[in-house]
């Protein structure tokens, strides 16, 4: 997301074929142009052009009410990144003094409390308390791998699974990580795609030192937002090389399970599974096969496809924080994708995103649709020998 | 205007009614680079609602533009004249698919490809297949008489239209046709309304024929040095009796913008590909066809002939062909996608009169088309923030008028006329059939509130 080196007039690229309405989540559910890619970059176009000579918080809404999912992007013929251009129009809004509140006080909580959800930043490490053994990654000040938490895993109860999952791996697997606790602080992508990059820098400078502190080699993360803005922002942001590599858990534990340094149970019960591809750690970071690597080394799991996957993937509801602007819409797109997975048959749905997972979770809940919902690290921490073995 | 605003917001609900800027400003545009602003843009859910909204602007005497995905190249669905952009796109739901019949019956905001899927599924085919099948509307498609590739072989949308139910411009609900493959009971209302572009009524459901699926398909890609071999070739492949599924041809800086977009390998010395299609239910006869047009295509100077291995090749290069008119973009920040057809023989002078055009003015024209129906799309790319490309494209478009008529072929295959073409219809049509036309006009729509104009001078 190098969001600087976007061509001024790229908008003009488009040329309103409407091919993007086919594949925006947002259209789809409504129906309605005006949630459209092509509308969107008709009203940017609208704005320059002095059609649209004074935004309102209307025009502002249009721009808020996207996942910023990348969907129309990569079906885009005409080679339009609206995505990003649909971000930076973001921040032209925010400059305009347009942001919608809920939108506002997000980034207020960040820059205040170093987290989205606006507690003291010491309880980061809550998720930790009721493991049987305090992780040992805990306090450590010198390691090759950080863990990375991410907000929504480390202070959303109901995600501390995959948090609690994924350090349960590393130990197993014998893998020398930090975790940085307090001095962990949102990773800044909230912040940025709600208009807020210059806000971010400072956060970004932040999270890069702690990690130069602990000399590590590596950063990983189990959030895709996390793993998408460290590895393709950080550098440009700062406008320096990071020193160190940034992989997804899907990367590492699938190198790991490849490796065979995760010894697996061998009764291992035979499951249907389909695999959700989150946007940021697919269609925008580029990392496709770990997931389905992970699935395929583990016995008695078969991986049946939606018809929306990969590339082509279909956004949870949850992308671009439309969670917080309009959550009913953010809703009913979740429970469009869950329909799409359990019509494949499969009684599992997999994704690889405390956020996928929540918004799956919930829209099947609500709509009564007969599938489980599981982050990938519960499927290969379940896979696993038990310890006492 | 406030007036009927009230009005319809009282009658179809707020949500459906929509009047704020931004919204206008999405229901301003087409395909094309046009734009004018409706005052209000209506989303009904049924023929009812339709009717109740054409009624409220007859008698305000407001024009009313039926809209599908705006994915038209003619400006058609632009209401220049302001008024009541409707929108078709929530009526969307397939009634009856009877399987024994071969028809179903969609309402008209269904997307043309989501309905081609369900009836796939289903062991069944619905031929026709305009490049825009994901975003366009089989309201749109009948409105247009949209064809595709495929046409050659299978025909246009208007060969598979056994049904209309139309709202009438005073707001009176028609229904011809049905499911009889034979009727003679008074005029072909049906035909009427393929093509009429939104002039004559609103669409709201179509009863549709559809075909047993061709089980078996063969696609070639095939490789030529010369753009003027590959328009013979053209010709020759069906003077040998083979009629292709399809038959697309694209010139050179068509592969290279697809090839920009998509990487796909395809050869960047050459300057045209045809891509043919054989296809039917006797696998032996489908193949013997292929290795047919494989064996004439060298004789006429194809380099080289590829036959896909696997249905993702297939589904690759169609893919690439779809994307041949938005890729463009890629090269100028316009393009103006002409449509004219010309009779076969015809198709190398016209593909070498249009290269001459562009040569002299200056301006790219990329050839692309349905070179098996004669149909071409030559295409000029410019910038039109630049008055005097603007002022070049203009009189280009007039040449190539003139060369599809003096090649005894016309203006559309099936883009259709819209605002774009419609200085040039005198020209196309002559008096006697524009008076005529003009009287059908009158007859349906006298108060002049359908997509006004639209098509007729
Ligand atoms: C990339 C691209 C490729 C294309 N390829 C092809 C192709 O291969 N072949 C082809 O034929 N066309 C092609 N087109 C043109 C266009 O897609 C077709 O004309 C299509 O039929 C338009 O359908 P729509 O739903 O988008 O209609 P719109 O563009 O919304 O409307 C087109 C016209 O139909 C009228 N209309 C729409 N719905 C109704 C209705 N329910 N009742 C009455 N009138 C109605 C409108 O008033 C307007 O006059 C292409 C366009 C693009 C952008
Ligand atoms: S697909 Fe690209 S060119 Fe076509 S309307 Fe969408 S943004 Fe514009
Ligand atoms: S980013 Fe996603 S939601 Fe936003 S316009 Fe594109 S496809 Fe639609």
């Amino acid at each position: 997301m190098t969001n600087n080196d976007i061509r001024k007039d790229e908008y003009l690229h488009c040329i309103r074929c409407g091919l993007c309405l086919s594949t925006c989540p947002t259209y789809q559910l409504t129906l309605k142009e005006t949630d459209s890619p092509r509308a969107r970059v008709a009203l940017l176009r609208a704005m320059r052009e002095g059609l649209l000579e004074r935004p309102t918080d209307y025009t502002a809404a249009q721009y808020f009410r996207c996942l910023l999912c990348g969907a129309c992007t990569f079906i885009c013929p005409s080679g339009v990144t609206v995505d990003r251009l649909l971000e930076l129009t973001r921040r032209e809004m925010a400059e305009l003094g347009l942001m919608p509140h809920p939108l506002v006080a997000l980034n207020e909580r960040v820059v205040e409390h170093h987290n989205i959800s606006g507690e003291p930043n010491e309880n980061r490490l809550m998720w930790a308390e009721n493991l049987p053994e305090p992780p040992s990654g805990i306090g450590r000040e010198r390691a090759e791998v950080v863990y990375f938490v991410g907000c929504v895993s480390a202070l959303f109860p109901r995600s501390y699974r995959v948090a609690q999952s994924f350090v349960e791996v590393l130990e197993r697997g014998g893998v020398d990580y930090a975790l940085l606790g307090e001095q962990e602080w949102c990773c800044g992508y909230p912040m940025a795609i709600n208009g807020g990059l210059d806000q971010a820098r400072e956060t970004i400078r932040h999270n890069v030192e702690a990690v130069r502190a602990r000399g590590a080699r590596l950063v990983v993360t189990t959030c895709p937002s996390c793993f998408y803005f460290w590895k393709h922002t950080y550098p440009v942001a700062l406008g320096e090389e990071l020193g160190f590599e940034v992989v997804h858990s899907t990367e590492f534990l699938a190198d790991l399970l490849e490796a065979g340094r995760l010894p697996l149970r061998p009764d291992l019960p035979e499951q249907v599974v389909t695999y959700h591809d989150p946007c940021d750690l697919g269609r925008k970071g580029g990392v496709f096969d770990a997931p389905r690597r992970i699935l395929a080394a583990i016995p008695g799991v078969t991986l049946v496809e939606m018809e929306e996957n990969q590339e082509g993937s279909h956004c949870c509801g949850g992308g671009g924080n439309l969670e917080s602007f309009d959550p009913e819409m953010s809703r009913a797109i979740a429970a469009r994708r869950v329909r799409q997975a359990a019509g494949t048959g499969a009684r599992v749905v997999v994704s690889a995103c405390q956020q996928c997972e929540r918004t799956l979770f919930n829209a099947a809940r609500t709509e009564r649709i007969r599938v489980r919902v599981k982050d990938i690290t519960e499927i290969v921490l379940d896979a696993l020998e038990s310890r006492d073995q | 205007m406030e007036e009927l605003i009230v009005k319809l917001k009282e009658i179809l609900g707020p949500d459906k009614v929509l009047t704020s800027l931004e919204d206008r400003i999405a229901y301003s545009y087409d395909g094309t680079f046009a734009q004018n602003l409706p005052d209000v843009a209506v989303l009904p859910e049924s023929t009812d609602e339709v009717a109740v909204v054409v009624q409220i602007a007859a008698e305000h005497r407001v024009p009313v533009v039926p809209r599908g995905m705006a994915s038209g190249l003619a400006g058609a669905s632009i209401p220049f004249s302001g008024g009541i952009a409707l929108s078709l796109t929530r009526m969307n739901r397939i009634l009856e698919l009877d399987e024994g019949n071969r028809t179903v019956r969609v309402e008209a905001g269904i997307v043309t490809a989501d309905l081609q899927a369900y009836v796939e599924e289903r062991g069944l085919f619905y031929p026709p297949d305009p490049s825009s099948n994901r975003q366009s509307t089989i309201g749109g498609n009948i409105a247009c008489n949209a064809g595709g590739p495929r046409c050659l072989k299978y025909g246009v949308t208007g060969d598979y239209v056994l049904g209309l139910t139309v709202v009438l411009a005073d707001g009176r609900v028609l229904e011809t046709g049905g499911k009889a493959i034979k009727n003679v009971v008074g005029y072909d209302l049906t035909s009427l309304f393929v093509g009429s572009e939104g002039t004559l009524g609103v669409i709201t459901e179509a009863l549709l024929k559809l075909i047993a699926k061709p089980q078996f398909v063969r696609t070639a890609r095939a490789e030529f040095p010369s753009l003027d071999d590959a328009s013979r070739t053209v010709n020759a492949i069906l003077s040998a009796g083979i009629v292709p599924a399809t038959l697309e041809l694209m010139d050179e800086t068509a592969i290279e913008c697809i090839e920009e977009a998509m990487h796909l390998g395809l050869p960047l010395d050459v300057e045209a590909m045809l891509i043919i299609e054989t296809d039917g239910s006797d696998e032996e006869a489908v193949v013997r066809e292929i290795e047919a047009v494989a064996r004439i295509c060298r004789e006429n100077g194809a380099r080289a002939v590829e036959v896909a291995q696997s249905e993702e090749e297939r589904a690759e290069l169609w893919r690439a062909r779809r994307s041949v008119s938005p890729s463009l973009a890629r090269r100028a920040p316009n393009k103006l996608g002409e449509d004219i057809t010309v009779p076969l023989s015809a198709i190398p002078e016209a593909v070498r009169r249009i290269k001459e055009i562009s040569a002299r003015y200056g301006l790219p024209i990329v050839i692309f088309g349905h070179a098996g129906d004669g149909n071409l799309h030559p295409n000029i790319l410019f910038d039109k923030r630049d008055p005097e490309q603007w002022a070049r494209v203009e009189s280009m478009v007039g040449e190539i008028f003139d060369v599809a008529l003096e090649l005894e072929g016309t203006l559309s295959g099936e883009h259709g006329v819209g605002t774009l073409k419609r200085p040039y219809m005198e020209e196309a049509l002559g008096p006697v059939s524009l008076d005529v036309q003009r009287r059908i006009k009158q007859a349906l729509d006298p108060l002049n509130i359908l997509n006004p104009g639209k098509v007729l001078p």
